[in-house]
């Protein structure tokens, strides 16, 4: 009887069980499989990623997704630092050495990671390709910021603009990175960062080439070129870009500080101000130029550092443009290369091995280069008292240098800015101080000896 | 087992074979018990991959759950539709008070006041508001005032407009009654009204009903005498909510659908872009131009609070041949919802702008904060068009454009291409083809070059505190500097605002209404190269020339100071003995029916325009250099205002 009876309730427990696994195999077709994170009761036929490596399998992704982008006509270049450090110049004469797989040498990477750029001026944002791309099998994830464009603005609040956009396949993920136009003519990406609720494990976030900061590049020129059997536009000048790629990180000005600092203290809209502005911004213009031509990168220091930092502009009571240059970066035709710019040498203290500092004058507004010297945990550089001949030191915690924008210009600042503006200013750098003795006000400044009296010639020259 | 040695002589083979088959069975028969518990242990294997299964189903649903949700988080998927959807037997109950009287209305539903006015001296007439039957949403908010002629004709218009079934609120400030003609009555009778016939002067009035639905009730106060006004009516009433499927038309489900759903659930009173059946068009498809220069320039709309015109702003807009919506961004002075909606609607960028300031401070500094941002957002772009939200964009705008752009860098003379003529009236524009050069800043559709704004105009902007027109401070010597507007003489735009900071509906009908505005599209325009300065004056030299000169001794304002020919030259002269010295230019502007309220639109002491079909000149005696070109017989005419009072007490535009 017993026995009997456990029989009839297995065998209905097993067809209930087995009405409910054909239930479930449908809601699984229907509903899960159409995701390819998980591929069992895939239909055969499919790429199976299980069969091939993790390289080839990248290869069949980017062919994939380029498929599309050809579709929706998006401007997108390679911008994969793996792939394209393979295709750069020094890499491509090593490779005739090495036989690699036949079919595929550069989109094999293996990284789980292949990075796009999209220039998103020339693209009409179109829902329909991230729908295609779903369909395609691809996961999509889509990361979006403030337009910094409207931010410089304090009252305009525009719509978030799309900055990345991720795609996963077989577990590799394709990152395709907005570029924006930005004043001061160069392209700008935005930080990738996710929102509360985003899936933190969608991509190894952290091996990602863009989006740990924001940032500023210059407007590549593109080729269209043919990769393992793919149309690919890469960089025509591939070092350089990879060059860049190295130091672009952009700080944004830190708008809604300054304008409460501007609204403690007004501007000075005065004529003589608007005037000087006016000057100061054409003579950065032109100091940007000059030493772009000689390949000699600039940062802005003390007032002018502190006039982007505090206010993002230019102090107007300044009455000159400071920037900093580091001493192995020096040129000896710096001096000709602004005084053919149209500026006069104003003075020149020091020398290459110690406390070098030039002056240049344009109108009436001052140019002063200031050379950095790296002293292991410090940097500084140097001051000198004309009739004196006493020297002075500015000391800084070491820093490295970022992009920013100023007055419609791409500038270079120290990426630890607070650091270096406290050092210089003290720790109320926020409150505007007119009177300003170099010697005295600066929080870092330290004597330094005086000039041998039989160098001053060579070391103090005054124009 | 079963001892069983093979015979090979053994001959019955195949009843051995069943013979073992039956063994087997009868073998397998007496070890039921091993099956059964074999069975059992295959089934509970059964069961348990069943369980593991279901774990694993669960686990990857929740993992594709939780992905839709992050996925729905960035793709804005009609936010409102999707919360106010409700269980269909769940309807929802709205209560709605509607307070009616003198000095104050209010409507509050559910408790949330959606109108309250108790200001003196405004708000008078019948206000209407439109919820959505749906979702109880405020969908439209007007007042009319009744009180003055035409304003219930634009009432019936409105209540037109709106969809049925939706919900109608009415309430009756101050006075509603005294221009309520019967028109609008019969309206309100067929809306359900049982008292509407006879509301009359100073009567309290409220109204709910749905359109073309039930009354959810309505209550009037008589006013018992001429001097007083009717108690003051407080009517309170519950609305049912009905499904949203009811509420909805069922459009094709495409991406512009989508936009119009969204739209026309939240807003009411545009008409057929809502049409169930035959819904207006939200994507337009211009013709391209063949040799588009400004396909890449960027346009920005200036635009306040007033959502209905820039509707049919855009509209125009965006079906001029040659647009580029991707370059479109809309600047909204504040953070109003439905100009915004509009703009969604289009699928255009738009951007909101807190306001600063106040009047016509406030308007300056949204230019500034807009011209700004454009060239923000487009660092390539070396020229912005700019628009305003009550202009009506002709459609060869941007070929106009386009053949004429390139003038703005050969010539540093100029100092912006506009698309407004302001003495082109319909009786004295006459030439699509016709370019102008004028020494004033006309605006209302223009070009402006980067560099000018850049390097002059943004860095010396009139500051917040001076309460200045952005525009008469574009005009000022000290900006304009000398230089000169191109111009066309049939404007390629047409200013409809009836209601603005410098505007009222006396001064559109006598400065704005009859404007001559372009509707040929593709007009190729004559000698653009003539347009530069030098050239120019060649030009005008030989119109000059060309010209005849009128008979002076004639009165210009009668019809008859110009012969009855077509299509000639003629030449007129008058008096004005310095640039404050416009007495007789701004008579004959008047008399002319032009633009009078300053002197505009001239080239050295010369006005172009046509009358009667024929091109005439008008040229200032003496300051006008071409005064040389005066026969010595001829004396230029004087006119001296009439010396009654001042003419219309109107503000400058």
């Amino acid at each position: 009887m017993l026995r009997v009876n456990r029989t009839a309730v297995l065998a209905l427990l097993i067809v209930s069980s087995s009405v409910f696994l054909l239930f479930q195999l449908h809601y699984y077709r229907k509903y899960v499989s159409k995701h390819p994170g998980s591929h069992i009761l895939r239909p055969a036929g499919h790429l199976t990623p299980g069969h091939l490596t993790a390289s080839q399998v990248q290869w069949q992704v980017v062919k994939k997704f380029l498929a599309l982008v050809q579709h929706f006509k998006l401007p997108l270049f390679l911008t994969d630092t793996a792939v394209l450090a393979l295709l750069s110049q020094d890499a491509l004469r090593q490779r005739d050495r090495l036989v690699r797989e036949p079919h595929c040498s550069f989109l094999c990477t293996g990284r789980a990671v292949t990075s796009f750029a999209l220039q998103a001026n020339q693209w009409k944002y179109d829902p329909g390709f991230l729908l295609a791309a779903e369909q395609k099998g691809f996961e999509v994830m889509e990361l979006r910021g403030v337009d910094p464009r409207l931010a410089s603005l304090d009252t305009l609040s525009g719509e978030d603009i799309p900055l990345h956009f991720l795609f996963r396949l077989h577990s590799h993920v394709i990152q395709v990175v907005f570029l924006y136009e930005r004043s001061g003519n160069y392209l700008w990406h935005g930080a990738l960062r996710l929102k509360g609720d985003a899936d933190r494990s969608f991509a190894a976030f952290k091996v990602l080439d863009y989006g740990r900061y924001a940032g500023a590049y210059d407007r590549p020129q593109l080729i269209l070129t043919v990769l393992d059997g793919l149309d690919i536009r890469v960089p025509r000048n591939i070092s350089r870009f990879l060059a860049q790629q190295k130091h672009a990180r952009f700080l944004e000005c830190r708008y809604r500080d300054a304008r409460n600092f501007l609204q403690l203290y007004p501007d000075d809209s005065s004529a003589a101000a608007v005037d000087f502005r006016r000057k100061a911004k054409a003579l950065l213009h032109l100091t940007a130029q000059t030493l772009a031509r000689l390949d000699v990168p600039f940062w802005l220091s003390s007032g002018t550092c502190l006039g982007w930092f505090r206010q993002c502009s230019i102090i107007s009571y300044s009455r000159d443009v400071d920037i900093g240059i580091f001493i192995a970066d020096y040129r000896p035709d710096i001096i000709a290369a602004f005084t053919d710019a149209g500026l006069t040498l104003k003075h020149k203290f020091g020398k290459v091995e110690d406390s070098l500092e030039l002056s240049f004058l344009i109108e009436d507004v001052k140019l002063d280069i200031f050379f950095f010297y790296d002293n292991g945990d410090i940097m500084w550089n140097g001051g000198t008292q004309a009739k004196s001949g006493r020297k002075f030191k500015y000391i800084f915690p070491r820093f490295s240098l970022c992009w920013a924008e100023l007055l419609e210009l791409k500038v270079r600042v120290p990426c630890e800015t607070l650091d270096y503006v406290t050092a210089n200013y003290g720790a109320s750098w926020n409150i505007p101080l007119r009177v300003w003795d170099w010697k005295s006000s600066p929080s870092n400044v330290q004597e330094n000896g005086v000039w041998p009296v039989a160098e001053w010639a060579e070391l103090i020259q005054v124009y | 087992m079963e001892t069983w040695t093979p015979n090979p002589r053994a001959k019955p083979f195949i009843p051995r074979q069943q013979r073992s088959l039956y063994l087997t069975w009868k073998y397998k028969l007496t070890n039921k018990r091993t099956i059964r518990r074999f069975c059992q242990a295959g089934a509970v294997l059964f069961l348990l991959i069943t369980v593991i299964v279901n774990i694993k189903l669960i686990l990857d649903t929740r993992r594709v759950a939780s992905e839709d949700a992050a996925a729905q988080e960035y793709e804005d998927v009609i936010p409102n539709m999707e919360t106010a959807r409700r269980p269909a037997n769940g309807r929802k109950v709205l209560d709605i008070e509607v307070y009616s009287s003198r000095s104050k209305v209010y409507v509050a539903v559910d408790g949330t006041t959606v109108l309250e006015d108790d200001m003196r001296e405004q708000g008078r007439g019948i206000h209407v508001i439109v919820l959505n039957q749906a979702t109880g949403h405020v969908m439209a908010k007007r007042i009319f005032d009744t009180y003055s002629p035409h304003e219930d004709e634009a009432m019936i218009l409105f209540l037109n407009m709106v969809t049925r079934g939706r919900i109608l609120i009415f309430t009756i400030k101050d006075e509603g009654t005294f221009h309520l003609k019967d028109a609008a009555k019969n309206l309100l009778k067929s809306l359900g009204s049982q008292v509407s016939l006879n509301l009359s002067w100073r009567d309290m009035w409220t109204l709910v009903v749905k359109k073309g639905g039930q009354v959810y009730g309505e209550k009037h106060s008589k006013s018992p005498a001429l001097s007083t006004w009717g108690d003051p009516v407080l009517l309170k009433t519950e609305v049912q909510l009905t499904a949203s499927e009811e509420a909805e038309c069922h459009w094709a489900d495409t991406e512009l659908n989508r936009r119009r759903k969204l739209f026309c659930s939240k807003v009411e009173g545009y008409g057929s872009i809502c049409s169930c059946k035959d819904p207006a068009p939200v994507e337009f498809n211009p013709d391209p131009l063949p040799n588009n220069n400004v396909f890449n320039v960027p346009v920005a709309v200036i635009a306040g609070n007033r959502p209905n015109y820039l509707y049919r702003m855009l509209r125009s807009l965006l079906s001029a041949h040659g647009v580029n919506p991707q370059m479109i961004t809309v600047f909204i002075d504040g953070y109003y919802e439905e100009p915004m909606d509009v703009v969604d609607l289009f699928g255009l960028k738009g951007v909101q702008h807190t306001p600063i300031s106040i009047k016509n401070a406030r308007v300056s500094q949204h230019y500034k904060a807009s011209l700004t941002a454009t060239f923000n957002l487009h660092p390539d772009a070396n020229y912005a068009i700019v628009l305003e939200e009550d202009l009506d964009i002709s459609i060869d705008f941007f070929s106009f454009l386009s053949q004429t752009i390139h003038l703005l860098d050969e010539d540093d003379s100029l100092y912006c291409i506009s698309a407004w003529n302001d003495q082109g009236y319909e009786h004295t524009a006459e030439d699509p083809a016709l370019l102008y050069r004028v020494e004033s800043m006309p605006g209302l559709g223009w070009v402006l070059k980067k560099s000018l704004y850049k390097d002059e105009l943004e860095p010396k902007w009139p500051t917040p505190e001076k309460l200045w027109d952005w525009d008469m401070w574009m005009r000022m010597p000290e900006q304009r500097k000398g230089r000169e507007c191109i111009i066309p003489d049939v404007s390629r735009s047409y200013h409809f605002g009836i209601i603005g900071l410098n505007m009222n509906g006396y001064f559109h009908e006598v400065y704005f209404k009859k404007h001559k505005f372009n509707t040929v599209p593709n007009v190729q325009l004559k000698n653009v190269g003539s347009l530069k300065k030098d050239a120019y004056e060649v030009e005008i030299q030989n119109l000059l020339k060309e010209a005849e000169v009128l008979d002076h001794t004639k009165n210009p304002c009668e019809d008859s100071f110009l012969p009855d020919s077509e299509g000639k030259i003629y030449i007129m002269f008058i008096k004005m003995e310095s640039e404050t010295d416009t007495s007789t230019w701004t008579e004959l502007a008047k008399c002319l029916h032009v633009w009078d309220l300053d002197v505009r639109g001239y080239h050295r002491g010369l006005w172009r325009l046509f009358r009667k079909r024929n091109h005439v000149l008008v040229v200032a005696v003496p300051i006008s250099p071409y005064s040389v070109r005066k026969p010595a017989n001829v004396t230029p005419i004087h006119l001296e205002p009439p010396p009654k009072e001042e003419g219309a007490p109107v503000e400058q535009m």
